[in-house]
């Protein structure tokens, strides 16, 4: 059976709306692109690639590793939370705790950054909660330093970015049908290997989608480096922060912003074409 | 399907794993909002966690914020979420709007174009806010428009965009063209089928759609920094200059209260959209 | 957006109407300025909120004419902004750290105020009248020096030398690479370690040392604040009493202490405030208000709330103020005071900068 039930100019015309609403954003794309090829700091003139050059430093290699390590090992930690809070969230009868559940995943996302950032001083920070009762019970001597490094980044992008990750997969979960689950359980599959073998690769086109959203997004993250990391952990949406001012490098951020793009695209793409391999391996 | 998700009972292993991650995750989104919360009754101006006493002093202050001319900043806070609010529900409107169709004419268009388009929507999320906001600015300030409202609104709604279509998607995956065939035989017109048997099976994914739009635009920071301009700014840009200059309870206060008013601004749309209630 | 500006416009001009009544001596062009607006962009941090107080509710109730403020920003994410819009600036007046004025004049985005509308220049300190070759007029004095830990010092710390004493370890902060204090703190590394301050090089082989003893950059002197009170800092510096003066006035609950006494010296630097070229609001309003920040009590009352060193030389002081350390006014300058050739800054700054930035995160 196919798919396709549209026509090609009546898929145009469903799309023409939605692209003239990206249409500013593709436009202020093409001018990053241009500005980082420019020949000033300041200002668009002239062409050079000077601006990518000037980037080739050991510093900025080691920002960009970091970046895509602190992105990557996020967007696992957030998979793992991810997955088990949908299926809490679909499987949960009393709508009262839907609400509360779905309102809680939902808060890091409202919060405003800074005042996060209080609050987890308040709990993890040197003379936070957790190092004051760790130090009382004798476990401890010199508190652990949970925060301003990049365990504090890793805490803040997994909390910042899990909702982003949540709710497609609850979309998902609820469009999962019974049968295929109750067929595999009275077939005897374990739980374990129900989710192995049935759900999981009936997620997979929602996982990945909601792995490649988390990982753009914490891939490009700013203010969580600024305020968990202390100002140590200098992740590359950091360094292009810092370009912009006070440095006034502005085609040296608006190339470190193209290197940072090509980057996450780079992983996006490829993870999108290994999923299409192994999906069309398994199918035969 | 529930049961088999996440057993009740029996689940064994299972149960135990998936429960403690949940926990994690809930603990992980719920700590330093809770522990903000608790802090904002606080009766004493120091802070120091968990406070001594509690009282409601600082949920006053925030009141009188509100309701009387503000000595310390000529920067209405009332002034500045309205702006948010307005903002917020523009951009809602239109990025969901623009969304739904996108999202049916991928998932019923050619499976090639649909890999290429959702990349190209995944776009926004990846460029980083900071040099986007700086882009569009000098794009604003070189077209010399007055936008006013719409210099907020325009890179919010791209802003968005992602979000909204990931979900809108992930709800059009599980609608098979069947269903809108069956309408069709039974002599419903194609758009008919649509607006009647695909729009209500989307619900739950417009209705995710439509509160990500909302929160990410009623608190995003970064982007609107560089486009505020001294006569429309929004409420996160006034809380950031708060912020800066004191974490006092009454500024805990009133991200508390900022969570309650998108709290409300959540159930009401779920209320108007979704009847019973479907996201949740 | 419309109601509150009436609402907040008739307030104003009765407000306006009785203050000026009251005094009508300080400003000859009291009351006359009624329905004018100003725009002003200051900083977000404490010291931006104090002019809010002391100097735009107090001018508005005086003369009539009503103060609009962007809270919004420090000095260099002013100055990004307002580059980004070119011609188009939407402020009239802008306070901002001398080393913003000095890149802005160069833009050519500043208009050369009017000296002879600005009769209290007069008492100001002749070194700190104008600067950035005409554009800035001269505000009030930053300083900066170390802070500590009251529990942890029973004495002041006498020389920078002590942020690398190894007890300190974890318990460290120091200025984000992005403010003017790090090029301070590079500079008093120079000079701690026997140079002139501009021996950067050796400088930064010995900051490299506190690589791993710092607890954080003070991009948030609210987040400082708190982590010295609750005991997990020592030390830190080169950095700014100004944010503080609530807390140094009660370091039994906040556990902070600064001092300017250092051997290597402090750091003072003239704040301007600017007026764009293309500005939006009336010459006259926009150059009684730059006047009014130069007023003898204006300074004085500044001076105290943000512990600035007042320029004007009949600044009214309180007791207090008078006897506070943390306040240094122009003759208090002494050789301990490191006061930056602007110039030389304008060099080498954006080098430094990324320089701190690679070597200490």
């Amino acid at each position: 059976m196919s798919t396709t039930t549209l026509k090609t100019w009546q898929a145009y015309a469903f799309a023409a709306p939605a692209f003239i609403a990206l249409l500013p954003f593709l436009v202020a794309c093409v001018f990053i692109l241009r500005f980082s090829l420019s020949g000033e700091s300041t200002a668009i003139e002239g062409f050079s690639i000077r601006a990518y050059q000037d980037l080739m430093t050991p510093f900025f290699g080691r920002s960009v590793w970091l970046t895509l390590r602190l992105a990557l090992i996020a967007t696992i930690a957030v998979m793992f939370m991810a997955v088990p809070l949908a299926f809490l969230l679909t499987s949960l009868t009393s709508p009262l705790t839907r609400r509360l559940l779905t309102v809680t995943i939902l808060l890091p996302m409202i919060l405003n950054l800074l005042v996060q950032a209080y609050g987890w001083t308040l709990l993890l920070g040197p003379s936070g909660a957790l190092n004051k009762v760790l130090q009382s019970l004798g476990l401890i001597e010199r508190p652990l330093f949970l925060l301003f490094n990049e365990t504090g980044v890793l805490l803040g992008l997994i909390q910042t970015s899990l909702p982003l990750a949540v709710f497609p997969i609850v979309s998902a979960v609820r469009g999962i049908s019974r049968e295929h689950l109750e067929a595999a359980s009275s077939l005897g599959a374990n739980n374990w290997r129900v989710l192995k073998d049935v759900t999981l690769p009936l997620l997979r086109p929602a996982l990945v989608g909601a792995g490649s959203i988390v990982f753009a997004f914490n891939a490009s993250a700013f203010a969580i480096p600024l305020l968990l990391g202390g100002r140590r952990v200098q992740m590359l949406g950091v360094a292009i922060r810092d370009m912009i001012s006070p440095l006034f490098n502005w085609s040296g951020a608006a190339a470190a912003g193209m290197i940072l793009i090509l980057m996450t695209l780079l992983v996006l793409v490829t993870s999108a074409w290994l999923v299409r391999v192994t999906t069309e391996k398994t199918k035969g | 399907m529930r049961v088999a998700l996440l057993p009740t009972e029996h689940g064994g292993s299972y149960r135990f794993v998936m429960l403690a991650l949940a926990v994690v995750g809930i603990l992980v989104s719920a700590l330093p909002v809770l522990v903000v919360t608790i802090m904002s009754f606080s009766a004493t101006d120091t802070s120091g966690f968990p406070p001594s006493s509690y009282s409601l002093r600082w949920y006053g202050d925030v009141l009188q914020l509100f309701t009387s001319d503000d000595p310390s900043s000529a920067q209405s806070v009332v002034d500045s979420t309205i702006t948010s609010l307005v903002v917020a529900t523009i951009v809602m409107v239109i990025s969901t709007g623009v969304c739904i169709p996108l999202a049916y004419a991928l998932a019923r268009g050619q499976r090639k174009v649909r890999a290429g388009m959702e990349l190209l929507f995944t776009l926004p999320l990846v460029f980083p806010l900071v040099m986007l906001g700086i882009a569009f600015l000098l794009i604003a300030e070189s077209l010399a428009l007055e936008l006013g409202i719409w210099r907020i609104a325009i890179p919010h709604v791209a802003l968005v965009l992602p979000f909204v279509l990931r979900n809108c998607l992930s709800a059009m995956n599980g609608i098979s063209v069947e269903l809108e065939e069956a309408a069709i035989s039974l002599g419903a017109s194609p758009m008919r089928a649509i607006w009647d048997v695909v729009i209500p099976l989307m619900k739950a994914g417009i209705l995710a759609g439509l509160i990500f739009a909302l929160i990410i635009s009623f608190n995003e920071f970064t982007i609107t920094f560089f486009m505020y301009t001294i006569d429309v700014n929004t409420l996160p840009i006034w809380m950031y200059s708060r912020t800066v200059s004191s974490l006092d309870p009454s500024t805990l206060a009133l991200s508390v209260f900022i969570i309650a008013a998108d709290v409300l601004l959540i159930v009401l749309v779920d209320k108007l959209i979704a009847g019973k209630g479907n996201l949740f | 957006m419309k109601y509150t500006l009436t609402r907040r416009g008739l307030l104003k001009t009765g407000a306006g109407a009785a203050a000026a009544l009251a005094a009508p001596s300080i400003l000859n062009a009291s009351g006359s300025l009624s329905g004018k607006e100003i725009r002003l962009l200051t900083w977000s941090d404490n010291t931006g909120l104090a002019i809010l107080e002391n100097i735009a509710k107090p001018f508005e109730e005086m003369t009539g004419a009503r103060v609009i403020a962007d809270r919004t920003g420090s000095t260099s994410e002013m100055v990004a902004k307002l580059r980004a819009s070119g011609g188009r600036a939407q402020y009239d007046v802008i306070t901002l750290a001398g080393v913003g004025a000095v890149e802005l004049a160069g833009d050519g985005l500043l208009a050369k105020p009017d000296l002879n509308q600005l009769p209290n220049l007069a008492k100001v300190d002749p070194r700190f009248r104008t600067g950035a070759d005409g554009h800035g007029i001269g505000y009030l004095l930053w300083t900066g020096g170390l802070i500590y830990n009251t529990k942890t010092f029973k004495e002041p710390p006498k020389s920078y030398a002590e942020m690398w004493d190894a007890s300190y370890n974890g318990r460290l902060f120091l200025p984000p690479a992005t403010w003017t204090d790090a090029l301070d703190t590079i500079y008093a590394t120079g000079k701690m370690i026997g140079g002139d301050g501009t021996n950067s090089e050796e400088a930064f082989a010995k900051l490299a040392e506190l690589r791993s003893n710092i607890l954080t950059f003070g991009e948030n002197p609210a987040q400082l604040s708190e982590l010295f009170r609750s005991d997990a800092l020592d030390i830190g510096g080169v950095y700014a009493p100004a944010f503080f003066a609530k807390e140094l006035a009660n370091s039994e609950q906040s556990n902070m202490g600064a001092t300017y006494d250092v051997e290597e010296g402090f750091f003072a630097d003239l704040m301007y405030t600017i007026m764009p070229k293309e500005k939006p609001g009336a010459d006259d309003a926009v150059h009684a208000f730059i006047n009014y920040t130069l007023d003898a009590k204006v300074q004085g009352v500044m001076a105290e709330a943000v512990l600035n060193g007042p320029i004007n030389q009949e600044a009214v002081m309180s007791e207090a103020a008078k006897a506070s350390p943390f306040i240094v006014k122009p003759e208090q300058l002494s050789d301990k005071a490191v006061v930056h050739d602007k110039t030389f800054i304008a060099d080498v700054r954006e080098q430094w900068i990324s320089k701190y930035q690679q070597t200490l995160s």
